[in-house]
């Protein structure tokens, strides 16, 4: 009789002493944190995950190319309703701190940078070959300057998070300390990374001394600090690693993926995935209806379509109108999106076109996922070096590298675009930033350009610009709210 | 007389001596007595022999029923008149009883007429008891043992066969809607072979807020694939004290699914069939504009836009798209038993096509119970349910039918496809829609029942349930064109197709020891157990694209198929495996329960539950959960006994804590995540991972603490039965996935969870039923309710971190519900208005807008904070999605062979956000109301002037409709035939019925269904386009042979 009492209970303490790890149950298909990265390959892996930020949607300004919508070079696009709410305001500046896609930039560029510090954090500590790991720490110093570069001419000051495990409560830092940071791991990046032909071909794409050193000048120039930005300039200049793409059109189209004229790319692969490896930069702005059945977003404005001097074939360059044959290819765009939009008056405010810069052969979307977007380009390389030798003094130089752009855009035709021989310095200033705009049109240049060389009140305050607000955009709200007080909001928002 | 019933047995059988009564007897007593201390089965086998050493002594076995509903009675006590031998009737109402004959046995249970049966040596009695007006007194499942409802302290809700079969459903489930107080079962849509969302006393909990189901003692999260017409009953534990049993999984309640056994009926086999066919169709349309209505609207919003309104085509979209489908549902039984064993089988077959084309649903059920008496100490048994399913699922069209514009037709003359500019085709999408979900759920434990002793029992159960589905989706190639010709948005340019399948295993072992002892006027019901959990799963999905051929044959995955760089398809990134998050853990539990009764008035439990989780860290593992509840018979009180008035009376009170730890399994770990980088030239794809979420260690269980108090009552000799409850339970830490500071690096939406907030729930519940009899007409009504309060107590709090969730998000993302202290979980909030500007001048002295450029006919939104300036600051609560009260209202009436059936359920105080109206990127169909727009100065207050998007159309008090309504839910007519006409048919009894389910709603709510459900909480009531509910109507069989 006892014996039978006993046997469940001795059952189920067997039990409890065979399973002791019973409960202990592994994360399945994912290495934790604690374990990575420890050895050579892991370092790799966390090195490359810092390009594949640049790929993701969020990356370019929120997803949609704001930064263009608040120039003088574009609208909204698509068709009139699509997005009116979401997107409408940066048009005219009516945007406020919940405006839709500045949560989403924001929080894209933190994740970049977290993918950035893993990296600066981590892989230190690993044995491996030194000099590789000097070059993935250049690679990964390289990528957070240029996102806290994004960062800080967008908001200024913003919380600096230089670890993989920042603080709980983290305030803003001023600019000057975010541009010492940028300016700190761009110099690492030129220090240490190589030179564009010292990578293989498989690592096309990687970040290049050239580019570091492209990246630097712009920040000196956006700094005004024109005389560190020179030597920089003159170095890629002098490189003779660099060139322009006989074929104006060719300097962000697929013939020219990795290009002479590329300086920074974002490399992708023609698949309708992020995760695959594509970017949706250019189906967001591709031709809405046929053939790309792109999203339009981005259209090109009346007033940057008229601003082009004549017969400049960077129009057509920069535009894609209803009827254009491009790569054999019809445009005949949006059944739903007017052709012509009128005011009340009657007059035609915007016309039915895209964006050639994003233009990629095909008629579905797919092809357009392969879009590499050029983040330098050689030309803007060029456009710097005139401005800054200008501000330097220095204007037979200056116009020298202006008219190799110039001259390339002619692409032989010499009854367009003489060469520029003024080298007043204030009138020249004028002429290199209008010649950045046919030149760099619809490539998120523009609004940043206005800012920094205080153009913006002239050009863009009919369209609602106010000076010492606009300048900058508000800090997303829901970063406010979360902070309970720790974030400031910019000026006047 | 004192009969007690021994709990959590399958054999039932409980002596109780009184010695001084017969001289049999006394020798009986001493015989016990002696061996008292001897194991319960020598005493048994002993005291047979004893019994048959007098030649007179014989045991009688049979079934007692009620007279009027053919149902077993379980827990009738029988004695030998004159004597204290006796017994009761165990569940399934069964007895077994040694007698000495001649004899008079009494039968009596309460609620029915005691009657005397004279035994003259019969083996089989099988008795039928008269109702006394007095309602029965039933055993209610509770977890690990029954109780009688008597003796219970807590608060459970209890529903029966005969009301499980009454709605035509996929999911027995629906069965509990409206007849059950404090639980709401709302459709998330009405495609076939869709789960239900259920709610057990309001919303606790921002993650998981299911209640468990335990069918026949195996613990599941669903039990669609249960058939209703095997199950016995359905008990519904509501407070603390009957759920704690269930410590860490009961905070949202717990359904106890007891499945059908076999009874002793006149020594053989009793088969039933039930056959229902029935046809649905859509229950109500939505009010649309027609082709002229829209061409009208279109003209006022672009003048110009229709030369000729009469002369535009009419395509009612609703009409063409939902049909007339068909629903059957078949089952056939067997069941029986012997004195050694019974069983109960039963095949079912449900079959349900959708109003919408290619939505289809069918199961096969299968079921087998069995119980085998070894010994007499030792029950065997098993429960099996096998459950084959075919599911197929329709793209969401309904959507498209709402949006396509009326002017537009299905087809070009030529047959093909039309373009429907902006939504698609819906015609297109259903023909070239091939989306079908296979699989098999199986369930079943074995167990064993070991008495030590007449009061020890050991029951240890091995439960098993395992499912395996397998998704197929192909898509050919296709092109909707253009009239000119091109292509449309609408085209599918290479042929696709996604398998998929995943498979889930889990096993339980619970071991638990009863025991039961009655000592004088003190009755105790104890039982204590250990329990160990394992569930595993794991999924895989693979996509091919360009299939060679369109036929099904050609349906599988073919390397060619995911890498094609011919055709610029390079898809393997789109394989994908892994386990299923929330289906991935196991766990230790530790139980006890005891159960004090005194003098049959005084009731005190107390429940123990000790839960250890692998969903959390080594320090956080265990969580302990006890409840205690008391209860007074007050009417079995002396004081009571000449109040005839009140028949039955008992006051009791619960407290008790309660967990849920439904979350995935992964949110502890702070993961790595892998991805692609892309190199060189052409590009090439490179491997690459780096941090990716984080996680939060410090997760623990969500407690749930519960207080309630409730009160039961016969009046009129029971011809009234009330039960009230009132409830207050609040869950504190409750895991919360918050926003972090975007600086943290987690990537836009990525969030971390904590145990962060705080959430109350309270509400009262009454229950009426009404019976009587007035000479052969029989009738009962029935009205039950709850109301519900819900507040949100704390969000964020220490963590630091948001103290408002955002959700309910439209499809073009805006959110449309707001969570915060002192609200409701997702209460709806946008702009108020203020009617329509009749005028210019009436813009420009309002408050500057910080955006938009007005017209006259545009809504007035209000300036909340009176700032001055219309923005989001001016966003406000605009009313809770969930509903203050639901009741439910219920009526049988039965005259001769006629019997009728009408349920009715209802809600009131919640509101629904029309989400379907207000994402509108592109002109689409509007809703009827249009058409009383704001023409001009004094047109209209209400109605803006239309408009195919924008300002007009921000999230606001427009788009909310009072989400109170009233369903004719059930209403059945049936016909019993004549006995001796059953009998010629060598029938038993024969039934035929007539029903319709969802008859009419009254509702102010434009959409098919007042009645929305969202698995996430964050997201109730918004209507974004639902697959219809329909109204069924059918005809039905019952039969037994």
């Amino acid at each position: 009789m006892k014996k039978i009492n006993i046997i469940p209970a001795f059952i189920v303490i067997l039990f409890l002493n065979g399973c002791s790890d019973f409960l202990d149950k592994e994360l399945q298909n994912s290495l934790t944190q604690e374990a990575f990265p420890v050895t050579e390959s892991d370092a790799l892996l966390a090195t490359n995950t810092t390009y594949t930020t640049l790929r993701e949607w969020f990356y370019h300004s929120g997803g949609y190319p704001i930064l263009d919508f608040m120039s003088d070079d574009a609208h909204k696009g698509s068709n009139p309703n699509d997005q009116l709410p979401t997107l409408g305001p940066y048009e005219t500046f009516g945007h406020t701190p919940s405006q839709d896609g500045l949560d989403r930039w924001w929080n894209t560029l933190y994740l970049g940078v977290k993918r950035c510090n893993v990296v600066l954090d981590y892989v230190p500590e690993i044995q491996m070959n030194p000099a590789l790991r000097d070059r993935y720490l250049a690679e990964a110093s390289f990528i957070r300057g240029l996102l806290y570069f994004d960062m800080v001419r967008a908001w200024g000051g913003i919380p600096l998070v230089t670890s993989t495990n920042p603080p709980a409560s983290l305030g803003r830092s001023d600019a000057e300390e975010v541009y010492a940071l940028i300016i700190a791991d761009l110099e690492v990046a030129v220090r240490d990374l190589p030179e564009r032909n010292e990578y293989s071909g498989d690592d096309k794409g990687r970040a290049t001394k050239g580019a570091a050193k492209a990246l630097l000048a712009k920040v000196y120039l956006f700094r005004q600090e024109y005389t560190k930005a020179e030597p920089l300039l003159m170095e890629v200049i002098n490189s003779g690693l660099y060139g322009l793409e006989p074929v104006f059109t060719d300097a962000n189209s697929v013939n020219g993926n990795h290009g002479i004229e590329s300086v920074f790319e974002i490399g992708a692969m023609q698949l309708e995935s992020t995760d695959a490896g594509g970017n949706q930069y250019a189906n967001t702005q591709g031709v809405r209806g046929t053939p790309n059945r792109g999203w339009g977003f981005n259209r090109p404005s009346l007033d940057l379509r008229n601003a082009f001097e004549q017969g400049d074939p960077r129009l057509k360059g920069t535009i894609i109108d209803l009827g254009d044959v491009i790569d054999g290819v019809t445009i005949l765009g949006d059944g739903s999106t007017p052709d012509e939009t009128t005011d009340e008056d009657g007059n035609v405010i915007e016309v039915e076109c895209y964006n050639r810069k994003v233009w990629v052969p095909g008629t579905t979307t797919i092809t357009q996922w392969g879009h590499q977007r050029r983040l330098i380009r050689y030309a803007d390389v060029l456009l710097m070096a005139a401005e800054v030798l200008n501000e330097n003094n220095k204007p037979g130089m200056s116009i020298f590298y202006l008219n190799m752009v110039r001259a390339r855009a002619r692409e032989g035709n010499n009854s367009i675009l003489p060469d520029i021989m003024i080298t007043d310095q204030a009138l020249l200033r004028d002429i290199i930033l209008q010649e950045r705009r046919y030149e760099l049109a619809m490539e998120g240049h523009r609004y940043w350009d206005l800012v920094r060389t205080g153009k913006a009140p002239e050009v863009l305050g009919p369209h609602g610009f106010v000076t010492g607000k606009h300048e900058l955009l508000p800090i997303p709200q829901t970063e406010i709210d979360i902070s309970q007080g720790t974030l400031s909001q910019n000026p006047n928002w | 007389m004192i009969i007690r019933q021994v709990y959590n047995l399958n054999v039932l059988t409980v002596y109780v001596f009184k010695p001084e009564k017969s001289e049999t007897m006394v020798r009986f007593t001493i015989h016990s007595s002696k061996f008292r201390l001897f194991k319960a089965g020598l005493v048994f086998t002993f005291l047979l022999f004893a019994f048959s050493a007098f030649s007179q002594v014989q045991t009688v076995t049979g079934t007692v029923r009620a007279a009027d509903t053919r149902e077993t009675l379980p827990g009738t006590s029988i004695f030998v008149k004159g004597t204290t031998v006796g017994t009761i009737t165990d569940i399934d109402g069964n007895f077994s009883l040694p007698v000495e004959s001649p004899a008079i046995l009494v039968f009596s249970f309460i609620g029915y007429e005691t009657q005397e049966v004279q035994f003259t040596g019969q083996t089989v009695l099988n008795i039928t008891l008269e109702t006394s007006k007095v309602a029965l007194e039933e055993i209610v499942v509770i977890g690990y043992g029954t109780v009688r409802k008597s003796d219970l302290s807590g608060s459970v809700a209890s529903i029966k066969a005969e009301d499980i079969t009454k709605i035509t459903a996929a999911n027995p489930v629906q069965s509990l809607q409206g007849r059950v107080s404090g639980v709401q079962v709302t459709s998330v849509t009405g495609a076939p072979g869709a789960s239900p969302v259920v709610r057990v006393r309001g919303i606790g909990t921002f993650n998981n807020t299911s209640p468990i189901y335990v069918v026949d003692g195996v613990i599941l999260d669903d039990i669609s694939f249960l058939n209703a017409s095997d199950i016995a009953s359905m008990e519904v534990l509501k407070d603390a004290s009957a759920t704690a049993i269930y410590g860490s999984r009961g905070a949202n309640g717990v359904i106890m699914v007891t499945t059908k056994s076999g009874k002793v009926a006149e020594g053989k086999t009793v088969f039933s069939f039930s056959g229902e066919a029935g046809i649905q169709r859509l229950a109500k349309k939505i009010d649309l504009l027609t082709g002229r209505e829209f061409a009208i609207i279109s003209n006022d919003i672009k003048a110009g836009s229709y030369n000729n309104v009469d002369a535009v085509p009419n395509t009612d979209w609703q009409d063409l798209v939902f049909d007339i489908a068909p629903i059957q549902n078949y089952q056939l039984s067997a069941s029986g038993a012997s004195n050694t064993m019974n069983y109960y089988l039963g095949v079912g077959y449900f079959n349900q096509s959708g109003i919408i084309d290619k939505s289809k649903y069918q199961k096969i059920t299968t079921k087998l119970n069995a119980n085998f008496n070894m010994t007499h100490w030792l029950d065997l048994g098993i429960n099996l349910s096998v459950t084959p399913f075919k599911q197929q699922i329709a793209p969401n069209v309904t959507y498209q039918v709402y949006r396509a514009q009326p002017l537009l037709m299905p087809y070009y003359d030529d047959g093909s496809f039309g373009v429907v500019y902006n939504v698609g085709n819906p015609f297109a999408d259903l023909e070239y829609s091939n989306n079908f979900r296979d699989g098999v759920r199986a369930m079943g434990n074995i167990y064993a029942d070991v008495k030590f002793t007449k009061d020890l029992t050991f029951k240890t159960s091995y439960g098993l349930d395992g499912e395996y589905v397998k998704a197929t989706n192909f898509t050919p190639a296709f092109t909707v064109y253009n009239p000119d010709g091109t292509a449309s948005q609408q085209q599918n340019i290479y042929s696709d197709l996604t398998k998929a399948s995943n498979d889930m295993l889990t096993w339980l072992w619970e071991n638990t020891l009863s025991y039961n002892k009655e000592f004088g006027e003190h009755m105790i019901d104890a039982v204590a157990g250990y329990t160990m959990q394992n569930t595993t799963s794991e999924w895989f999905s693979i996509t091919g694209a360009n299939i060679i051929r369109d036929g099904e044959s050609f349906w599988y995955i073919n390397p060619s198929y995911i890498q094609d760089p011919a055709n610029d398809i390079n898809n393997v990134s789109t394989i994908s495996n892994g386990v299923d998050l929330g289906l991935n853990y196991s766990m230790i539990s530790y139980l006890f329960r005891a159960n004090y009764i005194f003098k049959n008035k005084y009731i005190l439990t107390a429940t123990f539950r000790s839960d250890g989780s692998s969903k959390f860290s080594k320090e956080n593992q265990y969580a302990h959960f006890p409840s205690f509840a008391a209860g007074w018979n007050v009417s079995r009180e002396k004081f009571m006994e000449n109040i005839d008035l009140i028949s039955r009376l008992k006051l009791r009170a619960s407290w008790g804590k309660v967990g849920n730890e439904k979350i995935p399994y992964d949110r502890r770990f702070s993961i790595v995540s892998n991805h692609i980088a892309v190199f060189g030239d052409p590009s090439a794809a490179y491997p690459a991972s780096s941090f990716g979420r984080l996680g939060n260690p410090d997760l623990k269980w969500e407690t749930t603490t519960q207080t309630d108090i409730g009160l039961e009552t016969g009046i009129l000799n029971d011809r009234l039965i009330a039960e009230f409850d009132f409830y207050h339970k609040i869950t504190s830490d409750i895991l919360v996935d918050l926003t972090v500071p975007g600086y943290y690096g987690n990537g836009q939406g990525a969030r971390i969870t904590y145990n962060a907030a705080e959430v109350l729930n309270r509400g009262f519940e009454f229950n009426l039923m009404w019976r009587d009899q007035v000479g052969e007409f029989k009738y009962n009504i029935g009205f039950l309710g709850s109301t519900i309060h819900n507040e949100v107590l704390k969000i964020g709090g220490a963590s630091g971190i948001d103290s408002v969730l955002i959700g309910g998000y439209l499809a073009n993302g805006q959110p449309v519900t707001r969570t915060e202290v002192g609200q409701p979980i997702g209460a709806f909030y946008g702009y108020v208005t203020d009617g329509v500007f009749q005028t210019q001048e009436e813009i420009d002295n309002y408050p500057v807008y910080t955006q938009e450029e007005l017209q006259p006919g545009d809504l007035r939104y209000v300036d909340i904070n009176g700032d001055g300036v219309i923005n989001p600051l001016d966003r406000t609560y605009l009313g809770s999605p969930i509903p203050k009260f639901i009741f439910g209202f219920s009526a049988g009436f039965e005259y001769k062979r006629f019997d009728f059936f009408l349920n009715i359920q209802g809600q009131t105080g919640n509101k629904i956000f029309n989400g379907k109206e207000v994402v509108r990127p592109d002109p689409y169909n509007f809703e009827a109301h249009v058409m009383d727009r704001w023409t001009g100065p004094g047109t209209s207050n209400d109605e803006p002037r239309p408009a195919f998007g924008g300002y007009n159309y921000n999230i606001s008090d427009r788009f909310i409709y009072d989400g109170s309504f009233v369903r004719i839910r059930n209403v059945i007519l049936g016909y019993t035939l004549p006995i001796d006409w059953s009998n010629k048919v060598f029938m038993q009894n024969l039934r035929v019925y007539v029903k319709a389910d969802n008859l009419y709603t009254f509702s102010k709510f434009t959409g098919y269904t007042p009645e929305i459900g969202s698995g996430g909480v964050l997201d109730n009531g918004i209507d974004n386009g639902i697959y219809p509910i329909t109204a069924v109507y059918s005809i039905g069989i019952n039969l037994t042979f």
